[in-house]
């Protein structure tokens, strides 16, 4: 069993290697990668810019940065969910898309009024990736098929379908992405006046911060919960003492794929009002990064998020700023999972440098 | 009659490469080495691919097909030095192979659109997110071109189809015909059977992995070089993924593991042909490109109970607890 303490080392420990390489490739490039990071910090609201675009300021940015992870929430929450049982979603991304594709035409084309649609919106869109999700879970507990196999080409079944829809009947010609939803099925508030400053309230921040600790009750407080973790840890000792390890699975991935389509709800009715034909938002994989860095647990996860949605969301500025590009915050986050990918074997270093120190203590 | 001719032509321009990804996975697999980096591994062969290809069209004729060679050998390089890494990480640092191939896919996807951006400005001095290297030339087999119907499989055919083919029959060699084959078989099943035999089990687990990588780059040079035409994000389609479905109802075996590719390249292609056919507007191939993805679950459901996977499939091979 990995302590708390353990985790955390193994976050740090890849966050610092991950950020010490990002460093590298910078000056390599010619770039000072303190400056660098620095413009991170001012792309997310959490570090003043040299100049603000008018009715800007360091707060909106920050709204606006929070309006951007709140998708992330839901999503590593969605991963962690169905790992704790022992599954890989690795769908997260088409469930999101289902889940939001559903929202936008059900309800975001729709004229019902703001405190009728919003509720919808969010309800349509956990029942849609819910859908996804528990069909997954089903395909594994009948048929025995992977879930990592299946939920990709769910992802890519999702991305063609929905992408033939938009192209076919809900078209922006000039755009080429979905038309624009009604304000009304909005969750995120746009362009808020508070003083003399405009700010993008995120509605579903709120809902997130809560969906952290529902799960975190769940897991940690339920016996549902328990028989979650026990089958994630040893599913032939779950089956021993009673538990249902197939439904449990079912469960799981249902519960996963809500949390997506809300992942999905807040994404491409919050942060974004329209869908790309085709592509599969990058949230869905990204998570899985977020969520290894966390460790897993809820409580992990709302760091991890914070600290890694820096790096995504600071990049547009860094590159305005730096000349560098956007992508390179990518590399970054993937050295981080991969660094932490290896988190065995970084405990079993510690170990033995906390053993020598201590052999090296007794002799003295 | 042109249709078919069509159908099976195109066809097996997709069933091949995917073929020889799904075999190198096979490879990885059997000897005990979960292997989801396929996806990663083939883009980033076809990223050093398409860098060596771009950066020799200068030096040899347009003509020459030297630089084609030398993409697909630097392709499989490529692909064969990145899996090291998933090697590594499943051998040495002992992580979760699931994670890992997640993991490297996740990291092969943000070094080659880092790099290819950086080589683009740096070196041909353009904002460009890929490399044109356009499509390769095609040709007939005289004769055998000629037989009705089987004809269509040597018609219209790329250069590597060819090398796939010839490669199919030796990695098929060596995993069932050698004992170097057995023992990397008998690794995935029993590893610590083959250790207390004086074989060295993660040796075998390397060499397994970077076979897939090699055989992987190599897949996705061809890709590149057929279906896309140019280096970009477009190459992670999710082939790799397919090629993983492909073994896994082909239950790990070599030959079974072809007819799926087949399945797959021969309903992607008819489904092309059928909108073409009718007539219909081109939103409606998306709609076609769902076939090989549906079949796969269609196929799973039937298949998937009954294939047999590698008993030690997925566990770091540990000498002490032997």
């Amino acid at each position: 069993m990995k302590s708390k303490h353990d985790k955390l080392i193994v976050a740090v420990v890849s966050v610092l290697i991950g950020l010490v390489a990002g460093a590298v490739i910078m000056l390599i490039l010619g770039k000072n990668p303190f400056s660098a990071y620095y413009s991170l910090l001012s792309g997310c609201g959490l570090a003043p810019k040299a100049r603000y675009a008018g009715g800007k300021n360091i707060l909106s940015d920050f709204s606006d940065y929070l309006d951007f992870i709140t998708s992330m929430f839901f999503a590593a929450l969605a991963v962690a969910v169905a790992l704790k049982t022992g599954l890989f979603n690795i769908g997260v991304s088409g469930q999101m898309l289902v889940g939001g594709f559903i929202a936008t035409v059900l309800i975001g084309y729709s004229s019902l009024p703001a405190g009728i649609a919003k509720p919808l919106v969010m309800i349509i869109a956990a029942a849609g990736g819910g859908a996804i999700g528990a069909l997954i879970g089903y395909l594994k507990y009948r048929f025995n098929i992977n879930e990592v196999v299946s939920s990709i080409m769910f992802n890519y079944i999702a991305a063609y379908i929905t992408g033939f829809l938009i192209n076919t009947r809900y078209v922006d010609p000039v755009s080429r992405q979905s038309k624009d939803i009604n304000e009304a099925a909005r969750l995120t508030l746009n362009e808020i006046k508070i003083g003399s400053y405009k700010y993008d309230i995120p509605i579903g921040f709120v809902f997130a911060v809560l969906a952290i600790f529902a799960v975190a009750f769940i897991l940690d407080r339920t016996v549902f919960g328990f028989e979650l973790k026990a089958v994630g840890m040893n599913r032939e000792a779950a089956r021993y003492i009673g538990i249902n390890v197939k439904r449990s699975m079912v469960v799981s991935m249902l519960l996963s794929g809500v949390l997506a389509g809300l992942a999905g709800a807040t994404y491409f009715l919050g942060y974004v009002s329209t869908i790309q034909p085709k592509v599969l938002p990058s949230t869905g994989f990204d998570a899985i990064a977020v969520c290894l860095v966390g460790g897993g647990s809820p409580a992990g996860i709302f760091f991890s998020t914070f600290f890694l949605m820096i790096i995504s969301k600071g990049s547009t500025y860094m590159s305005s700023q730096m000349g560098l590009d956007a992508e390179i915050t990518s590399v970054i986050t993937g050295l981080i999972i991969l660094v932490c990918a290896c988190s065995g074997y970084i405990l079993q270093v510690m170990n033995r440098i906390r053993n020598g120190k201590e052999k090296k203590e007794g002799k003295a | 009659m042109n249709i078919i001719n069509n159908i099976i032509s195109n066809g097996m321009i997709f069933a091949l490469p995917l073929f020889i990804m799904a075999v190198g996975g096979i490879y990885s697999e059997r000897s005990g080495v979960t292997n989801l980096a396929l996806e990663g591994l083939q883009g980033f062969g076809a990223f050093t691919g398409s860098v060596v290809a771009v950066s020799l069209a200068g030096y040899f004729g347009a003509d020459s097909p030297v630089p084609v060679y030398l993409a697909l050998i630097s392709a499989m390089l490529g692909g064969m030095l990145f899996s090291l890494l998933h090697a590594l990480l499943c051998n040495y640092f002992k992580a979760d192979m699931v994670i890992s191939g997640i993991v490297i896919n996740i990291l092969a996807m943000a070094l080659t659109a880092f790099f290819t951006k950086v080589i683009n400005k740096n070196v041909f001095g353009e904002a460009s997110d890929g490399f044109m290297l356009g499509i390769m030339d095609r040709f007939s087999i005289p004769g055998l071109s000629e037989i009705p119907v089987l004809g269509a499989f040597f018609t219209n055919i790329y250069m590597f189809e060819i090398i796939i083919v010839i490669l199919a029959v030796i990695t098929w060699y060596i995993l069932y015909k050698t004992s170097f084959g057995l023992h990397l078989r008998a690794a995935g099943d029993n590893p610590a059977a083959v250790d207390a035999a004086g074989i060295d089990v993660i040796r075998i687990r390397y060499f397994a992995v970077m076979m897939s990588g090699a055989l992987s780059g190599l897949a996705g040079i061809c890709f590149t070089y057929s279906i896309t035409a140019k280096f970009s994000s477009s190459v992670y389609m999710g082939f790799g993924y397919l090629a993983i479905a492909a073994l896994i109802f082909g239950g790990w075996k070599i030959m079974p593991t072809l007819a799926a590719c087949l399945i797959f390249g021969f309903a992607r292609s008819a489904g092309y042909q059928i909108v073409q056919a009718l007539g219909l507007p081109s939103a409606y191939s998306d709609l076609v490109m769902i076939l090989p993805y549906v079949l796969t679950l269609v196929l799973l459901i039937f298949l998937a109970g009954n294939s047999q996977a590698p008993r030690a499939l997925g566990e770091a091979y540990d000498k002490s607890k032997r």
